[in-house]
C-alpha cells in the first residue's frame, strides 16, 4: 500500500500537475494506440512538451507585459481591463486557475472527455440527431481552458474528477449541438461543401442565416464594391494585432501618464522616450501572441491530425466541423474585410459606451474575435442579404462582443488577469450558461445539457425528410428540394 | 521533393486542414513532398524558398509579388480533395 501511495504521489507531483508532461504522455500513448512507430511517438511527445512549454513562456510574457497597465488602471481609476481574444482568454483562465492552486492539466482531460462525448453523440445520431464532429484543435484547447475556469469558479468545492466529468459532458454537448446548427447554412453557402463550422461563433452563424435575408437584398451584394487598398494590411495577424494594441494601449498608457508608469513599471527606464515606451509595450503583445500561437500550433497539430483521422472513420453521414476561415473561399474577399470593419465600428462604439457609463471593466479589442467572427458573419450575410446585411450583422456582433465579453470578464473575474475569451458564442451563449450554472448549480448544468440536446431534435422534426440527406448526399438533397418546388435540379432555389 | 507552404489567416486551423488534404492528394498522385503550414504573413516572406503556396482563394492576392517560380494555388473548398487534385495537377503540368 505504501509503495502504491508513493507511486501515485510521484505521478501526481511530476506528471499530473505538470501539464506539459501530462499532455506529452497523452500524445505518446495516443500514437502507440494508433499503432504508429515508437520514433513517431517520441517525436510527438517532444513536440507536445516543447509546444506547451513555449505556450507557458508566452502566457507568462503576456501577463507580465499587461501587469503594470492593469495596476495603473486599478490605481488611477479603480478599473480592471480585459482584452477580448481567445488567446488572452486562455491565458487569463490559466492564470486564474493556477492562482487558486488548481492544476491546469485538467484542461487536457476535459478536452478529451468532451471530444469523446461528441463522438458518442454522432455515433448515436439516429437518436441524438447530431451530425457534426468538432475537430478544430486549437479552438478546443482555448474553450476547454475558459470553460474549466468557469466551472471551477461556479463550483469551488468540486473535486478534480467531478470537474472534468461534468465539464466534459457539458462542453462536448455544446460542441456537438452548436456545430450541428451550422450544417444547413454551410451547405447552402458552399453548395454542398461537406463541412460544418466548429469554431467560436456557431450560434452567431445560425442567427445570421435566419435574419440576413430580412435585413437586405442579396442582389445588392458587396462584390462590386471597391475597398481602399490599405485595408489589406489587416490580413496579416502580427500587423493587425500590433496596430490594435498600439491604438488601445497608446491611449490607455498616455492617460495614465509617464510619471505613474515610471512608478509602476520598473522596465520603463528614465532615459526612454514615452512614445517609444508605448510602442515597445504595445508591440510586445504581438510578440507574445506570436510565440503563444507557435506553441499552440506545435502541440495542437498532432491533436488535430488524429481527430481528422477519427472523423474520417465515422463518416459517411457525419461531417467534420472545422475552422470558420474555411468559408472565406466561398465569399468575396471584400466580405471578409467588410465584416472586420463593421465589427470594429460596433466594438469601438460599445467601448466608448462602457467608458461613458462608468463600467467597472474596460474592454480592449482583440484581433481574433474582431476579425474571424465578423468576417464569417459577413460572408454568410452578404450571400443571403447583400451589403446591408453584411454591414448590420457584424456591427451588432461587435457591440455584443464588447458588452457580453465585458460582463463575462467582470462576472467570472478574469478581468483581474487581463483577458476574456471574446468570440461571439463566448460573449453571448456561454456566459448565459455560466450564470445559470453559478446560480442554480448542478440543476442548472442538467437543465442546460437537456436544453442543448433538444435543439437538434427540434430542427429534425421540422425537416424530417431532408435532415440527414443534406449531410449525406447533397446532390440527392437538391433533387428532393427540386421535386418539392416543381423545378429542375439546375433551377432549384436553396433557401 | 516538392516544397509546399499551406497558409491561412492565423496559421492555425485552415492551413492545417489544407496540409492534411494535400498530404492525401500528393500520396495519391505519387508526389514526394514536404508541407509546412503557417500564417499568411510568414508564408509571404518565406514563399521564395518554396515551390508551391496553397491557400484560400480569398488570400491569393497577398502572394501577388512572390515571383514566377513559385506557384500559388487558391482554393475555394479547402476540404475538397477533388478540387485540390485538379488544381495541383494543373499547376504542376
Amino acid at each position: 500500500m505504501e509503495i502504491l501511495m508513493s507511486v501515485w504521489q510521484f505521478f501526481q507531483d511530476n506528471i499530473l500537475t505538470r501539464p506539459q508532461f501530462f499532455i506529452g504522455f497523452i500524445v505518446f500513448i495516443g500514437y502507440l494506440l494508433l499503432r504508429r512507430p515508437v520514433y513517431d511517438a517520441i517525436a510527438g511527445f517532444i513536440k507536445a512538451v516543447v509546444g506547451y512549454m513555449i505556450l507557458n513562456v508566452a502566457a507568462g510574457g503576456l501577463v507580465g507585459n499587461f501587469r503594470p497597465v492593469l495596476a495603473g488602471l486599478k490605481d488611477r481609476f479603480n478599473l480592471s481591463a480585459a482584452v477580448i481574444d481567445p488567446y488572452f482568454g486562455q491565458t487569463a483562465a490559466q492564470a486564474a486557475i493556477e492562482h487558486i492552486g488548481r492544476s491546469f492539466s485538467m484542461m487536457m482531460i476535459v478536452l478529451l472527455i468532451a471530444f469523446f462525448i461528441n463522438i458518442l453523440l454522432v455515433l448515436f445520431r439516429r437518436y441524438t440527431k447530431v451530425r457534426t464532429l468538432f475537430i478544430t484543435g486549437h479552438v478546443m484547447v482555448q474553450q476547454s481552458s475558459t470553460a474549466l475556469w468557469m466551472v471551477i469558479f461556479c463550483f469551488p468545492q468540486l473535486q478534480n474528477l467531478g470537474v472534468v466529468c461534468m465539464l466534459g459532458v457539458l462542453l462536448g454537448t455544446y460542441w456537438a449541438v452548436a456545430s450541428n446548427l451550422t450544417v444547413e447554412p454551410c451547405q447552402k453557402l458552399t453548395d454542398g461543401g461537406g463541412f460544418a463550422i466548429g469554431h467560436q461563433q456557431m450560434a452567431g452563424i445560425w442567427i445570421t442565416s435566419k435574419i440576413a435575408k430580412k435585413l437586405g437584398n442579396k442582389e445588392n451584394s458587396l462584390d462590386n464594391l471597391k475597398l481602399p487598398g490599405f485595408l489589406s494590411i489587416f490580413n496579416e495577424n502580427v500587423v493587425a494585432t500590433g496596430i490594435l494594441m498600439f491604438i488601445f494601449f497608446g491611449i490607455i498608457i498616455s492617460i495614465l501618464g509617464p510619471d505613474l508608469m515610471h512608478h509602476i513599471d520598473k522596465g520603463f527606464s528614465p532615459k526612454q522616450n514615452f512614445l517609444f515606451y508605448i510602442l515597445e509595450k504595445s508591440l510586445n503583445f504581438a510578440v507574445y501572441l506570436t510565440i503563444l500561437q507557435l506553441g499552440v500550433r506545435m502541440f495542437v497539430s498532432e491533436l488535430t491530425n488524429s481527430f481528422q483521422g477519427i472523423s474520417n472513420k465515422i463518416l459517411p453521414g457525419s461531417m467534420p466541423a472545422v475552422d470558420c476561415a474555411a468559408t472565406y473561399g466561398f465569399g468575396h474577399p471584400n466580405a471578409v474585410t467588410f465584416g472586420f470593419l463593421f465589427g470594429a465600428f460596433g466594438q469601438f462604439l460599445a467601448i466608448i459606451g462602457l467608458i461613458l457609463f462608468h463600467s467597472p471593466i474596460l474592454i480592449i479589442s482583440g484581433f481574433v474575435p474582431l476579425f474571424f467572427d465578423n468576417a464569417t458573419f459577413a460572408v454568410f450575410a452578404n450571400r443571403l442579404g447583400g451589403i446591408r446585411a453584411a454591414a448590420i450583422i457584424p456591427f451588432f456582433s461587435g457591440i455584443i462582443q464588447v458588452l457580453g465579453g465585458g460582463f463575462a470578464a467582470y462576472y467570472f473575474a478574469t478581468g483581474q488577469f487581463g483577458g476574456w475569451h471574446g468570440n461571439f458564442d463566448w460573449d453571448s451563449l456561454c456566459p448565459i450558461i455560466g450564470v445559470i450554472m453559478h446560480n442554480i448549480q448542478y440543476i442548472g448544468v442538467f437543465i442546460v445539457v437537456i436544453l442543448l440536446l433538444l435543439i437538434p431534435q427540434i430542427i429534425y422534426y421540422k425537416n424530417k425528410d431532408t435532415y440527414f440527406l443534406i449531410a449525406e448526399d447533397y446532390d440527392k438533397y437538391k433533387e428532393v428540394i427540386a421535386k418539392k418546388q416543381g423545378k429542375s435540379v439546375d433551377d432549384v432555389i436553396i433557401e | 521533393m516538392l516544397k509546399v507552404i499551406a497558409a491561412c489567416g492565423s496559421g492555425m486551423g485552415s492551413s492545417q486542414l489544407i496540409k492534411m488534404k494535400l498530404e492525401k492528394v500528393f500520396k495519391k498522385l505519387n508526389i514526394e513532398s514536404s508541407i509546412y503550414h503557417t500564417n499568411v504573413g510568414d508564408a509571404k516572406s518565406q514563399a521564395q524558398n518554396y515551390d508551391v503556396v496553397v491557400c484560400s482563394e480569398s488570400l491569393v492576392s497577398v502572394f501577388a509579388n512572390v515571383g514566377k517560380n513559385v506557384k500559388v494555388i487558391g482554393l475555394k473548398n479547402l476540404l475538397s480533395e477533388k478540387e485540390i487534385t485538379e488544381k495541383v495537377e494543373a499547376a504542376l503540368k
